[in-house]
């Protein structure tokens, strides 16, 4: 019997590098280009169109969101139940997703019904016909939510907050009244659907069980010859407008608690200072043991989660801390995040800590590409950038290679706190 | 077919091993068989709190998270009303840090009165964001006491109120730690990229020395049958009424459990269901609507829960909805109709198997019910039902006696 001592951990391994599956690039007659992944235990597919189609184009609120989910509303050969009834019918289902550039159509499918299934996203992303009643009925529904939406705090606060950074009227703040739903007029999602869904705005995404005949399946319903008219591709242009009012309150009546969001206007991806930023991040707010949780959470209870975040936007990218506390301890918390950016600033980052936060990124890196899917879901983030999901082997050198010094010189150069935005919704002012 | 393998240990620790090699990670998952329908109506909310507590340091180990964190581990858990659920996952290179941590916990906890009082708060804040700071958040307090006058289930997992989370002490959660948590009352499932024989020899190693204790027996009061229709008007700062319907039915474990869970899915599953198609596209009552089934290991629920569309009143959205049902009753279903709904669970079934951390969940839930082999009978336990049996079910479940309707109305401005 081995002698048990408890109170020491088990050895452990590092993980130095990570190998992440790599995607194989086709390409169909007509020029769309076809990614696949490959693997997974069982047999079922993903496969994702992807139209440079998203909130970027529409030159009204509402209308790429609107053009992609009524894809499914009607098509010239079944109607939008009898569409519901066959995707359901193979238990297959139909995702849509809608984001600032990109709007997608996504298939999960079992393989054994691929035939089907396929001709099915076939209808829907070539024939749509948009009826009225339908186009009526989602806009009315949507509107419901939107509406129930801002009774949250935190979508309040999200709103606020990216307006703030981005400016009320560009894609990336995305902010329109609830008057918008009826101003939708369905000629503007036919005309949008027209010039962005078309064969010359498209890639695909494939993942999960592969054989040999799948990709030849989607030569004969997408590749085989062009299809819709060539696509306008007129690029609109839109100009950040940031604002000048760093601190801003938003009362929301009987709110227990208030949301709190500071950050403010970075980079994407791209930047040099990107990897760097990110074990910033994680330090600060990006996992479960990171400064904020322990201080805010597990110290203080003043909320149930805190975290920050990095986001990136293909043109642009934000830093946020994102909290929901007890209206009583708003000012409190408020408090004490200025308190651990500040901290990042003049006191380096011990060994201990950043060698702990290292190893529990690389763990997330296995996790974040442990299926297929997951690859997928990467790639998809990944391709405007110009970058495939080796990107994440190198990236997780740079974060490796990152110093305290150097975290310490970005926080000094990035998180001022004169350069942070602050946004506090609530029942009373912080 | 999920194959694994499965041994007890002395102290009556069950083991489950899933091997899933297509991951470089391993997961570690503990069921404890203690929920919120254990605890005492006066101190409800105590399971869950109580999870939270497992994460405040154990009696040779002061940090959970810290040490799973340095070999690249993630954790979490929740808590039901049947259940605690812990699990981590790990490269599978560090198997043993999981199990190093787990069984610390299960052997004891520090019980420190810093991490009680602390805990309280986050909870509080918990109940507050999730029950209080949403629109419609609060239905569940109301929508359970309303259809359970005697079972635990008439609480929510969260608690019955505040009050009762502020007022827990420290020699509460020792004894309920002595009375619940223990080798013979958990079931261990580790799945992903191991060997059996190495999980073995961890389990025998760490789990081993843990000895068995005294369980409190279980003698959960039973819920009387529901004779007369209830109801209960709430009116609340949102957008738009709501609507929610409860009807009693069997327990997660029964046999009809597969006949009923059709029948919800033909009202309610995917976009050509009969409540999607009816309710929200052609007569346009409701913006969101579903039916579903919360899925107790005692008799639970079959709930339906609606938003109406702006203009509609809630006697024509109530009557739409039996109208529905009425249907289903009085009409049996036909074959293509029940074909659908089979092929669609076959489907989730084959999708929900992708990821070896859910496998994991899955399989400790089918051990701590019966026997984990029962996992790969569901799909021919529900190819045996029949459009018989949707019928019947409809007809002794959704009628009005067994009803408990909670009228949500958006305050008028």
């Amino acid at each position: 019997m081995e002698k048990l001592n408890r109170n020491l951990p088990p050895q452990f391994k590092t993980i130095e590098h990570v190998d992440i599956p790599k995607s194989k690039q086709e390409v169909l007659s007509n020029e769309i280009p076809v990614h696949i992944i490959s693997g997974g235990s069982q047999d079922v597919l993903k496969i994702e169109m992807i139209f440079n189609a998203g909130i970027w184009h529409q030159k009204l609120p509402l209308i790429a969101g609107t053009c992609n989910s009524m894809l499914n509303e009607g098509t010239e050969k079944y109607s939008a139940a009898q569409l519901a009834e066959k995707f359901d019918f193979y238990g297959a289902y139909i995702a849509y997703n809608n984001s600032q550039h990109d709007a997608s159509v996504c298939l999960y499918t079992l393989n054994k019904y691929l035939d089907e299934t396929l001709d099915l996203l076939e209808e829907i992303i070539k024939r749509p016909t948009f009826p009225k009643k339908e186009f009526k009925t989602i806009l009315s529904n949507k509107k419901q939510s939107y509406l129930v939406n801002r009774e949250k705090t935190n979508a309040l606060a999200k709103e606020k907050f990216n307006s703030l950074i981005y400016g009320e009227k560009h894609p990336y703040a995305n902010i329109f009244k609830a008057s918008a739903f009826d101003e939708v007029q369905l000629d503007d999602i036919k005309t949008y659907y027209k010039d962005r869904y078309t064969s010359d705005n498209c890639r695909i995404i494939v993942s999960g069980k592969m054989d040999n005949s799948i990709l030849s399946k989607i030569e004969d319903r997408f590749g085989a010859s062009a299809w819709s008219t060539k696509s306008s591709n007129i690029e609109i242009k839109h100009e950040f407008q940031i604002s000048n009012e760093k601190k801003v309150f938003v009362l929301k009546k009987d709110a227990v608690q208030s949301s709190i969001r500071i950050g403010r206007p970075l980079f994407n991806k791209t930047h040099p200072d990107f990897a760097g930023i990110m074990l910033l991040n994680l330090v600060l707010g990006g996992y479960f043991g990171s400064r904020l949780m322990q201080n805010i959470r597990e110290d203080k209870g003043y909320t149930y989660g805190i975290n920050s975040l990095l986001l990136s936007h293909l043109k642009s990218g934000h830093f946020a801390i994102v909290t929901e506390v007890g209206k009583d301890v708003c000012k409190a918390a408020i408090s004490e995040i200025y308190k651990e950016i500040s901290r990042l600033r003049v006191e380096l980052v011990p060994e201990e800590e950043l060698i702990l936060v290292k190893n529990f990124f690389s763990g997330e890196i296995l996790r974040s590409f442990d299926s297929p899917f997951a690859l997928s879901e990467s790639l998809r983030g990944n391709l405007p950038f110009g970058f495939d999901n080796s990107y994440y082997e190198k990236f997780l050198q740079e974060i490796k290679g990152t110093s305290s010094q150097k975290i310490m010189e970005l926080a000094n150069t990035y998180f001022k706190e004169e350069d942070l935005y602050e946004v506090v919704v609530g029942e009373n002012k912080a | 077919m999920i194959e694994f393998d499965k041994f007890t240990l002395d102290n009556g620790l069950k083991v489950i091993v899933h091997k899933d090699a297509s991951t470089p990670l391993a997961a570690v998952n503990i069921l404890y068989n203690i929920g919120a329908k254990d605890e005492n109506p006066e101190q409800t909310g105590f399971a869950h709190l109580f999870e939270h507590l497992m994460f405040g340091g154990s009696v040779n180990i002061p940090n959970y998270d810290e040490p799973l964190q340095q070999v690249g581990g993630d954790n979490n858990a929740w808590t039901n009303n049947d259940v605690t659920n812990y699990y981590l996952t790990v490269p599978k290179e560090n198997l043993e840090t999981g199990f190093w941590l787990e069984s610390d916990r299960m052997l004891s906890l520090a019980f420190t009165q810093k991490s009680l009082d602390v805990q309280k708060a986050v909870v509080i804040e918990e109940f507050k964001q999730h029950y209080f700071n949403q629109p419609y958040g609060d239905v569940w307090l109301h929508l359970r006491p309303l259809a359970y006058k005697k079972h635990p289930y008439q609480w929510s997992t969260i608690g019955k109120c505040i009050e009762h989370i502020e007022n827990a002490q420290l020699q509460d959660v020792k004894d309920f730690f002595f009375h619940h948590y223990a080798p013979n009352n958990a079931v261990l499932v580790v799945s992903g990229n191991i060997e059996t024989d190495e999980v073995k020899r961890l389990a025998e190693k760490w789990f081993g020395p843990i000895e068995r204790r005294e369980i409190a027996a279980r003698n959960l009061p039973v819920e009387p049958k529901q004779t007369e229709f209830r109801s209960l008007h709430l009116e609340r700062d949102v957008p738009y009424d709501a609507i929610y319907m409860a009807f009693h039915m069997g327990s997660r474990i029964d046999q009809d459990y597969y006949k009923v869970d059709l029948l919800s899915d033909i009202l309610s599953n995917g976009q050509s269901s009969r409540i999607f198609q009816t309710l929200i596209k052609e007569k346009n009552l409701f913006s969101t609507i579903d039916a579903y089934l919360t899925g107790d290991f005692e008799p639970g629920l079959f709930v339906i829960s609606g938003k109406l569309t702006e203009g509609v009143s809630m006697e024509d959205a109530e009557k739409a909805i039996w109208e529905v049902l009425d249907e289903v009753s009085a009409t049996k279903a036909d074959e293509y109709e029940l074909q659908k709904v089979k092929n669609k669970i076959e489907s989730s079934l084959v999708f929900s198997e992708i990821s070896f951390l859910n496998k994991a969940m899955n399989i400790a839930q089918h051990e701590i019910t019966g026997q984990a082999e029962d996992i790969n009978l569901e799909v021919e336990k529900y190819n045996k039902v029949s459009t018989d049996d949707l019928q019947k079910m409809a007809q002794k479940i959704l009628i009005k006696e067994n009803c408990s309707t909670l009228y949500y109305h958006a305050k008028k401005q």
